[in-house]
């Protein structure tokens, strides 16, 4: 029986990083996709940042399936019907090599499958990895379609719920705390309505988040990604605390959409997809404290290796990068003729000189801070009661603004655990 | 036994209602951007049939399809299940054929093969619902046809057909070679295995154009059509909601089935 030089589970970003990387080399690569075809299975419409894939395929976006370039970024408090947004648009954003784009992975990831084919890996769509091989401590390949396939390295990268991960014991099942719950609606518009309602010249995109109301108040926020024709419109809440409180995701995205400041933008949309998808967001604190085991790497979602600081959720482009770690550590694998945990652990040592692991070291206190609820309801509330008395011209004599923040804060919140959360924010993000 | 079955890739029967559109202009179907085509399922039963039959007795299962990339992809799904060889039949003489042209475009393929002793055919293409094109490729090979086959055996070297009628069955004995259209009576399709897709995966598919199986090509594509296709309509849906109650539950239930006898749902 044939043996592969190593099987990718999963051809989402990570795994088809990693398969072709090791294709090019000349590996013999299995690609194991349980959808019907890379990309079938994926849910994801929203903002991928590009400059690590162009290490891999320069002036990718030129061939791949992105949807715009984003120019431009926005942050939004929402309160009540109050809406306060800040946003940044500068010329870096608008050159190229761009920074990031609005993109669909179901196009997205079928069009990365097929460099990774094109290097020579094989993409065996509509299998589902189901169970590890163990030859004694280690691992030799995987079970899929009924079938043993025997492989000197498996690199697992099949999603969030891995399960491949939990069978070689990386690490267990995934709790509700260390989850959001994405909702997703695709609205589609008629050509050139994108570009007109949200003021979008030469292709660019916006990339537009809510936080406030539009979560009523749980940890989480909204948003609003414009692709080429249509919209990316979702919610992003904290599992736990939906269910703790028995809010459910989809009446909050109706909430959203029913916001005066997002109503009218989106009317008349054709809703031509609606989704919903886990999004690991412990960051270091969910993830497994080794990403190897003899025969056995871990990469992208698998390994939670996806940054929320609050103001970026990004996963994607972490993804892309542990895909191509791994495939470094493979080769190296290959060249010692060593798969053991000895040789593999230079994944994880690649990953900690990585952005990948030092952005979620940088951020690690992330998570904690981001479970403050003042952060969704109070200061939301309070940003736009103030703006809404900085820019009421009613005839009465004004009040400063620091003495109009003193006013709205009294009761609500002191000086000095406002002044705590600042600092707290200061250091997590 | 050696059996040509032939098979159609068509949009996705699964598809979300909101991504299905036609143009009424040109009277044809948008194809959603990013969601493939799958085989017809007819057609995979018709597979299925194939291979319970080589299993029995051996022998070889060809596929033959008519189309570009998609053809590739569902001759490829065939090879992952167990069928032998495929071959794509693609040729810019073919774009815009009709079931009778794509009959015939078969019926020219399964010559050129020349030794089998059955070929098989979905009862109809969960698409356009014909159902012509199997019996068409039957009447230009001259061999016997049946439809809405449901179990073949082998039986003193004669094909035994069992075809389903409403409420019982009929079971034809027919001398090979022969034609059978497969009826979704027929046994469920199996999920290919893991060696299965990658020795699919590894194979080449051999693409036979219009001069490779010797084609006419007045006889094919759109201008053969005699038949003009004068409208296509998505028949539209309306859906609306009303609130019924009243002063109580009996109340609000009278007045519903009042209302839902007005708009005869309910007599």
């Amino acid at each position: 029986m044939q043996v592969f030089d190593a099987i990718v589970v999963g051809a989402g970003p990570a795994g088809s990083a990693c398969a072709y990387s090791l294709a090019k080399e000349g590996l013999e690569v299995l690609v194991v996709e349980r959808g019907s075809f890379a990309g079938a299975k994926n849910t994801w419409g929203g903002a991928f940042y590009g400059p690590v894939l162009t290490n891999l395929l320069p002036d990718f976006w030129q061939e791949a399936p992105v949807e715009r370039p984003i120019f431009q970024h926005r942050y939004s408090f929402l309160s009540g019907e109050s809406c306060l947004s800040v946003d940044y648009t500068g010329p870096r954003f608008k050159s190229r090599p761009y920074n990031g784009f609005t993109m669909f992975r179901a196009k997205f990831d079928a069009w990365f499958a097929s460099k990774a084919q094109q290097a020579g890996a094989i993409i065996a769509t509509g299998l589902q990895a189901d169970d590890v091989l163990k030859n004694g401590g280690r691992i030799s390949g995987i079970r899929a379609g009924g079938d043993e396939l025997p492989a000197r390295v498996v690199v697992a990268c099949d999603g969030v719920n891995s399960i491949l991960a939990q069978k070689a014991g990386l690490r267990g099942e995934l709790l509700p705390g260390d989850v959001k719950q994405g909702v997703k609606e695709v609205l589609e518009f008629p050509p050139g309505e994108v570009a007109r309602r949200f003021n979008l010249f030469d292709g660019g995109g916006i990339d537009w988040e809510f936080i406030g109301d539009c979560t009523r108040g749980l940890p989480g926020g909204a948003f609003i990604y414009t692709n080429k024709e249509s919209l990316s419109v979702g919610v992003v809440v904290g599992l736990k605390s939906l269910v703790e409180t028995g809010i459910r995701a989809d009446d909050l995205l109706e909430d959203f959409k029913r916001h005066p400041a997002v109503a009218g933008l989106i009317e008349g949309g054709r809703l031509v997809e609606y989704s919903a998808h886990l999004i690991p967001v412990s960051g270091l604190g969910m993830m497994p404290r080794r990403l190897y085991a003899d025969g056995f790497l871990v990469a992208g979602d698998a390994a939670a290796l996806v940054l929320g600081t609050g103001l970026a959720l990004e996963g994607a482009n972490f993804a892309v990068s542990s895909g191509i770690a791994a495939a470094q550590a493979v080769l190296k694998a290959t060249k010692e003729s060593d798969f053991s945990a000895k040789t593999l652990c230079y994944y994880q040592k690649l990953l900690e000189e990585s952005f990948v692991l030092k952005d979620l070291k940088t951020h690690q206190k992330a998570p904690h801070f981001l479970e403050n609820r003042r952060i969704y309801s109070l200061y939301p509330k309070l940003a736009c009661e103030l703006a809404d008395s900085v820019f009421t011209s009613d005839g009465k004599p004004r009040k400063r603004t620091w003495k109009l923040l003193r006013e709205k804060m009294k009761g609500r919140v002191s000086f000095y655990r406002m002044a705590r959360d600042l600092i707290e924010a200061a250091r997590a993000l | 036994m050696n059996i040509i079955v032939c098979v159609k890739q068509i949009l996705d029967p699964d598809l979300p209602p909101a991504k299905f559109r036609v143009d009424e202009q040109s009277k044809r179907v948008i194809p959603p951007e990013g969601i493939p085509f799958v085989m017809n399922p007819y057609d995979e039963q018709a597979l299925e049939l194939a291979l319970r039959l080589k299993e029995k007795n051996g022998g070889k299962i060809i596929i033959l399809s008519a189309g570009g990339q998609e053809a590739l992809s569902s001759i490829k799904h065939a090879l992952s299940l167990g069928a032998d060889d495929g071959f794509a039949l693609s040729d810019e003489a073919f774009d815009g054929s009709d079931s009778f042209s794509v009959a015939y475009i078969l019926s020219c393929a399964i010559k050129k093969i020349g030794n089998y002793d059955l070929v098989l055919c979905g009862r109809q293409a969960a698409d356009w619902d014909e159902g012509l094109t199997g019996p068409l490729v039957a009447h230009r090979l001259g061999i016997p046809v049946i439809n809405l086959v449901r179990e073949i055996e082998l039986s003193n070297d004669k094909l035994r057909f069992t075809r389903v009628i409403s409420g019982g069955e009929q079971v034809f004995d027919v001398a090979a070679p022969a034609l059978a259209t497969v009826t979704n009576e027929a046994p469920q399709p199996r999920l290919p295995t893991g060696w299965g897709i990658i020795a699919a995966n590894r194979k080449q598919i051999a693409v036979w154009n219009a001069g490779d199986i010797g084609a006419d090509v007045s006889l094919v594509g759109g201008r053969a059509r005699r038949r003009k296709l004068t409208g296509l309509f998505v028949t539209e849906r309306n859906r609306s909601c009303e609130f019924i109650g009243g002063e109580n539950v009996l109340e609000a239930a009278d007045k519903l089935a009042q209302r839902l006898n007005q708009l005869g749902a309910i007599r």
